[in-house]
């Protein structure tokens, strides 16, 4: 409450609490809010305009014709010096926009003026240990409650109408390198949340709390070995082991510190009442130390929301010695099939291949390359599993012969991947995904390594560089029935932000130079662009309001991209940071 | 409860305007803002000054972020609703409120910032309805609210956040006991560039029963590393101190 300070006392208290009588009658944000998100076109109460998380919109004012009059109407800023990455996805309900900047921070703004409400600042300690820039993607909303992660990994409710706490929740320690980065996902009552921090050994987990109280309601370890819980009565009890028991896939010990982390959150399919969490490297990167499948691992897991016991699972790179962090989202989708309907879902991986699974049962559909050139694998055989390149892993650090460095080798995509944690979309229209990717590749070399809590995990030395001289990123349209590429469209700059398709025919996303994008769905002609003054490395939203669509979009140069130099860098060296939420309509009368 | 209780009788003062002209002697310390912070804390209501309510602070405030100060209403013991605790020229007036129960002895002591020399009210509520104003002028050099807390420069508290270290001692002039109490926080508030404000906002102190027997809300000014002391009608022994601050973080010790 920073524009209602302290300052004025009793004046304030009173008047929040003659506030507070006139909003009772309000309900708060209900479980049948968050499955109808995609077709009530008035809000956003969900990160993925829906919890299958198809970013798709049924909205049509703003189209093919009249995109090219879009406007902006307000930008606010987020404020300070702490103007670092801005990943986030903003939410708008009754009238107010909830978002989360940079460094903890969290947004009430009124939608149609710009104004502030309120902000909350989380006090963070100096040992936060985010690896990939100080992020977040945004708040799950439910009840009364704006609920985030914090980069010290907790879940902190806020009241949606004070911004005050409610209650706060640690999550994990951040000292062992846990961080939450990720918006949280809301099932049936629960808040469900993964964990970041794959860099340093730690132990990937889901977790669901009582999305009203904060109490812990089970947890889920995604490294195979780990024993899972579930909270009966305020106990803790046993409710089995990841994998049933350790060393299956992994050698010795090295299971403890096993990584996997869950570091993008996950979606949620209302149909086959599963959740589809993706997971990222397995500890450390030195692959040579931990030969086996280090299951679950660079995996998609569908999840059991009532007690997080792990229905299936689908290992998109067994073995993973590229840092291909399979985090990537899953996203449910149906399609026909000589006349029968398939209950699919696809995801586009890190390590360049796009993969169509069932998702009743996680088998696999089909799967292709969505990038230009993969140097690690000849392919998927008919289960889906990578068949591996001779010579595509970095060399053995043991092989060589003062043991401290392994052969280097030259792969694509890069550890930073085909596609990286910026989320996809699929138009229900077109029937296409809509991906942003990237052309680049990497040197990349072992070293022996060993566990130190707290410390980078990796064992492994590697720079980045493009593979073309004109673009490194690409958005495509990608048929999943065939893997055809129906159209590209090239960035000089690598692709970071979130994409939007919606039924008016358009694709929005934005690039790193700073424009918000919007593009015909059908032929990739770019119909409309705006400089909004620091990269866009955010998912941009749309609802409508008082018969008019908006558009909103967070801008800020930041993430993963500019922390790793190489010969990257020079492409994004010149990019100036900010901090601030663009929000764009189309005026009555287009 | 409280807080719409205290907009009923908000009201009601507002409609006893009209009858009578508010009795509204000048500031003898002739502040530019008692008329102004008055209003904010008091709304515009009857007061009276009182040198029953006494506020003790230093001659000179040494260490404007630590400057301590004592507020004695046992004059009124018995007959206080709350007591509200403000500096005029602080840039977040508002310090301390403190609701005693029957079990209290109204006198309490803790340390805060200024900002720059200021006076200090210490305004009781009592149950009867009256404002009772005390006052004391404090000097002081400038900064307190707007210096980066030591925290800032030492990762101390992140790891003893919330760290009660609590002595109890007999009171001064009473049969009661005394309590003296400092926690681990770096009670930030927010005026440092990148420093989100982050500071205790609950302090209660409950009796062997669990019943709160002393209840306190503070603002930033109050210093880092809270110092407090409380005086107790009671010398029974079983008390507990339950904090909250803004961030959500809940402690609670034994003493």
């Amino acid at each position: 409450m920073k524009k209602l300070g302290r300052s004025t006392g009793f004046a304030v208290s009173a008047l929040v609490a003659a506030m507070s009588f006139a909003t009772v009658a309000q309900a708060g944000i209900t479980d049948k809010d968050i499955l109808a998100d995609q077709m009530t076109t008035d809000d956003v109460v969900s990160y993925g305009l829906g919890p299958r998380g198809q970013r798709y919109s049924p909205l049509e004012m703003l189209n093919t014709d009249t995109v090219k009059e879009l406007r902006p109407v307000w930008s606010f800023s987020f404020g300070g010096e702490k103007q670092r990455g801005q990943e986030s996805q903003p939410m708008v309900k009754d009238g107010v926009m909830y978002v989360t900047g940079s460094y903890s921070r969290v947004y009430a703004i009124n939608v149609k003026t710009g104004d502030e409400l309120w902000e909350y600042n989380a006090r963070l300690p100096d040992g936060i240990m985010p690896c990939c820039d100080v992020i977040n993607r945004g708040v799950a909303l439910y009840g009364d409650l704006v609920v985030f992660g914090t980069l010290d990994a907790k879940l902190v409710a806020l009241n949606k109408d004070t911004g005050k706490v409610v209650w706060k929740k640690t999550v994990a320690d951040y000292k062992e390198g846990y961080s939450l980065t990720s918006a949280p996902l809301i099932v049936k009552g629960k808040i469900i949340t993964g964990v970041s921090g794959g860099e340093f050994g730690v132990v990937g987990k889901v977790e669901a709390y009582d999305a009203v109280t904060g109490d812990i309601v089970w947890t889920r370890p995604t490294v195979e070995g780990h024993m899972g819980y579930v909270w009966k009565d305020g106990k803790k009890v046993e409710n089995g082991i990841s994998g049933g028991k350790p060393g299956q896939t992994w050698p010795g010990d090295l299971w403890k510190t096993g990584g996997a982390a869950t570091w993008l959150g996950g979606t949620y399919d209302p149909e086959t009442d599963l959740m589809f969490f993706g997971t990222g490297n397995p500890a450390p990167w030195n692959s040579h130390l931990r030969p086996g499948d280090n299951l679950f691992s660079s995996s998609r897991l569908a999840i059991d929301p009532d007690n997080g016991k792990i229905v299936w699972h689908f290992q998109t790179t067994p073995h993973d010695g590229w840092d291909f962090d399979g985090v990537n989202e899953l996203i449910s989708f149906d399609y026909t099939d000589g006349g029968k309907t398939v209950k699919a879902a696809a995801t586009a991986d890190r390590n360049g291949f796009f993969y169509v699974l069932n998702r009743e049962n996680g088998d696999f559909i089909r799967g292709f390359p969505f990038v230009d050139k993969i140097t690690w694998a000849e392919g998927l055989d008919d289960k889906g599993r990578p068949i591996f390149k001779e010579g595509g892993r970095p060399g053995n650090p043991a092989d060589a012969k003062d043991g401290k460095k392994g052969e280097s080798v030259m792969s694509a995509p890069s550890f930073l991947g085909g596609k990286n944690w910026m989320p996809m979309a699929y138009s229900q229209d077109t029937e296409l995904f809509y991906v942003p990717s990237n052309e680049w590749a990497m040197d990349i070399w072992n070293e022996p390594v060993s566990y130190k809590k707290g410390a980078a995990y990796l064992g492994a030395g590697f720079t980045i560089r493009p593979m073309n001289d004109e673009y490194i990123g690409v958005l495509r349209a990608i048929d999943p029935k065939n893997g055809k590429e129906v159209w590209r469209y090239e960035n000089y700059a690598p692709l970071w932000g979130g994409v939007l398709a919606t039924k008016g025919n358009l694709v929005f996303t934005g690039n790193p130079e700073g424009y918000l994008m919007a593009f015909d769905a059908k032929s990739g002609e770019m119909l409309y662009k705006f400089n909004t003054g620091s990269g866009i490395v955010g998912s941009p939203i749309t609802w409508d309001m008082d018969g008019e669509q908006y558009v909103s979009v967070v801008s800020g140069w930041g993430g993963a991209v500019p922390l790793w130099g190489g010969e990257v860098a020079k492409r994004v060296k010149h990019l100036n940071q900010g901090g601030s939420v663009w929000t764009f309509k189309l005026p009555k009368g287009n | 409860m409280m807080r719409i209780y205290q907009w009923l009788t908000g009201c009601a003062a507002l409609l006893c305007m009209n009858v009578a002209l508010a009795a509204q002697p000048p500031d003898p310390l002739n502040s530019v803002l008692w008329d102004y912070t008055r209003n904010i804390f008091l709304g515009d209501v009857d007061y009276r000054f009182n040198p029953d309510v006494r506020v003790d602070v230093p001659a000179f405030a040494e260490d404007p972020t630590q400057v301590p100060i004592t507020v004695d209403a046992r004059a009124l013991s018995g007959n206080i609703e709350r007591i509200v605790v403000w500096a005029d020229l602080n840039p977040i007036q508002h310090i301390f409120n403190y609701f005693p129960s029957e079990l209290a002895s109204p006198k309490v002591s803790l340390r805060i910032k200024v900002q720059q020399s200021t006076a200090i009210r210490a305004a009781v509520l009592t149950k009867t309805g009256e404002w009772h104003i005390g006052y004391a002028q404090l000097d002081a050099a400038g900064g307190g609210c707007t210096t980066p807390s030591m925290g800032n420069a030492d990762p101390y508290w992140q790891s003893h956040l919330g760290e009660v270290k609590a002595r109890r001692f007999a009171a001064d002039d009473s049969e009661g006991a005394r309590y003296k109490f400092r926690v681990i926080h770096p009670m930030d508030t927010g005026l440092v560039d990148a420093i989100p404000e982050f500071y205790l906002q609950q302090v209660e102190l409950k009796g062997p029963e669990g019943t709160t027997v002393v209840r306190m809300e503070l603002s930033p000014p109050v210093s880092e590393n809270p110092v407090i002391t409380f005086d107790l009608d009671d010398t029974r022994s079983g008390y507990t101190l339950w904090m909250r601050d803004n961030g959500g973080n809940e402690f609670e010790q034994t003493l």
